[in-house]
């Protein structure tokens, strides 16, 4: 058994990643799905969130812990409010080709977001405090707590999300909008408004994956760039729009990463996702759960 | 009810509507037919908001209701049953429904009543409730429409070819309710290119050409020379 606890601690840590990986995924596709755009700036509300918390806890000396519900609340309301003064635009018929308008507004924001940050905090890592401190001995393998700590908050967020989109008023608005935009005016819903709340939603999950991760690697104004490349792995290996491939896709990439790191070499970290999205694509080109909608 | 007056509306540089007034009266089927290319529906997408008329007024109720945004008309009662298939395919019939209570959302008993009340008119909707609508048949489809449409107790409803691409039987069965909802004291506006059909089911009718009204009279009258009007057509 003993021989195998490394393998174990390895996939564990997978599973961790995997899950916050998850909360990123997640809110890229729900943008994806309401406002039928990529978000190209969304590892820039990782990065925010990141720095908003540990902010809270470094500068203010509160709990990490309430930094995380900082970071989120700072990401969705700044989301809302870049969604307002930057996208409306697509929807009342100013832009003529939409796709390359989103394109290069969420690419340009993603550029400004990164200058922004070199020049506010400096180009300095900082290294945000673990959430808690201590370890998990679980007997086979230890665990730190924090990290624990940080993968329950993520699928304590994911759930929330989940329920928001299947269950509330909201989320059906927003599962309808993505269907079909014209027939829920029809229903009085206010698409627009909506809209900017789905891109605040979107934005916020990425705001808390970054609080959360913060602690784990560190917080730098370039940080979310790899992170977004691999949500945009996720979604693509899980399928464009499916929440349910956003789910396990990135599971997925969690497990194949840290089983690249335990058997190959911990130096190819970034290379395994890509690899198996790869592989995916090969052999199912519509991705994992091809063809299945926004809301399964 | 309806009041459209020196309408003038297009896409883009196009115009497609020229100077239209008609009205639709209270408790009434008011018909709209014409050649293709007449209109018929960009005047139904100009008093739902979805293209906004360049000049002209459109009063319901006597309220001026020209350049509000589409989504404002359902609080105010009107509903529009679209010419293509308009259910949400990936939510159940029962979200369907809900989503057609959203203007009262805040009020979950008469939210429930209502859906209550839309399975008594239409039991095939409860029999399926749970299912995803896009799984139905065409004339199922049709119906939740329809149902969803009802949920807030519109006063008036603008209608766009409702048997387009329904079989002849379930066709008669899209009139027979639409013409139960004007007995029931709901006024429509609908646009029809089945004629023959629809023209038994209405009040009035209104012969729409080149983006005006080239006629109107009682659909009993028109129905008399019917045939001269649809020659008329064919000339140009």
């Amino acid at each position: 058994m003993n021989e195998l606890s490394p393998l174990l601690a390895q996939l564990v840590n997978g599973l961790i990643i995997g899950s916050i990986y998850g909360l990123m995924a997640l809110g890229l596709t729900v943008i994806f799905g309401v406002l039928k755009i990529v978000n190209f700036s969304h590892g820039e509300f990782y990065m925010l969130g990141a720095y908003a918390s540990y902010f809270v806890s470094q500068t203010m000396g509160l709990h990490p812990v309430a930094g995380i519900f900082v970071a989120i609340l700072a990401t969705f309301f700044l989301g809302v409010l870049i969604e307002k003064a930057l996208l409306t635009p697509l929807y009342e018929n100013k832009v003529e080709r939409k796709d390359e308008y989103a394109l290069l507004i969420t690419f340009g924001l993603s550029l400004f977001l990164i200058n922004m940050a070199l020049a506010v905090f400096g180009p300095f890592q900082k290294s945000a405090p673990a959430l808690t401190g201590g370890t998990i001995d679980l007997g086979v393998i230890t665990l730190s707590s924090g990290k624990v700590l940080a993968a329950l908050i993520a699928i304590a967020l994911l759930l929330i999300m989940l329920f928001i989109i299947n269950k509330t008023w909201l989320g059906t608005a927003l599962r309808a909008i993505s269907q079909d935009r014209d027939t829920s005016a029809i229903m009085g819903i206010n698409a627009k408004r909506l809209g900017s709340i789905a891109f605040g939603l979107g934005a916020c999950m990425a705001g808390a994956a970054g609080a959360l991760l913060g602690p784990v690697f560190l917080v730098y104004p370039i940080m979310g760039t790899v992170p977004a490349i691999k949500s945009f792995v996720i979604i693509v290996l899980g399928s464009m729009g499916s929440i349910k491939g956003a789910i396990y896709g990135s599971l997925l990439v969690g497990l194949v990463e840290s089983l690249g790191v335990f058997f190959l070499s911990p130096a190819y970290r970034d290379v395994y996702s890509f690899l198996i999205l790869i592989l995916i694509l090969l052999f199912k080109p519509k991705g994992l759960f091809g063809g299945a909608q926004w809301n399964n | 009810m309806l009041e459209v007056a020196n309408v003038e509306a297009g896409y883009g540089k196009i115009q497609i509507l020229n100077n239209l007034s008609l009205s639709a009266k209270e408790n009434k089927l008011t018909l709209l037919i014409g050649p293709n290319g007449a209109g018929k529906s960009t005047l139904l997408k100009t008093i739902f908001g979805f293209v906004t008329p360049s000049k002209g007024s459109i009063r319901f109720q006597g309220e001026e209701i020209s350049g509000l945004p589409s989504h404002k008309l359902a609080n105010l009662g009107i509903g529009f049953l679209l010419q293509r298939v308009s259910v949400f395919p990936d939510l159940t019939i029962e979200e369907n429904l809900k989503l057609g209570a959203w203007s009262f959302k805040k009020d979950s008993a008469r939210v429930a009543q209502r859906i209550e009340c839309m399975y008594e008119k239409f039991p095939i909707l409860k029999q399926k409730r749970s299912e995803s609508a896009g799984l139905m048949s065409g004339g199922q489809k049709r119906m939740l429409e329809i149902a969803r449409t009802l949920m807030p107790g519109p006063r008036l409803i603008l209608v766009d070819e409702p048997s387009a691409g329904l079989s002849p039987k379930i066709a008669k069965e899209v009139y027979r309710v639409l013409h139960e909802l004007r007995d029931e004291g709901i006024t429509l506006l609908m646009v029809d290119q089945n004629i023959r059909e629809s023209i038994g089911y209405s009040d009035h009718v209104y012969v729409l050409e080149r983006g005006q009204v080239s006629s109107e009279s009682a659909a009993d009258e028109i129905e008399k020379n019917l045939k001269q009007v649809v020659e008329s057509w064919l000339k140009f």
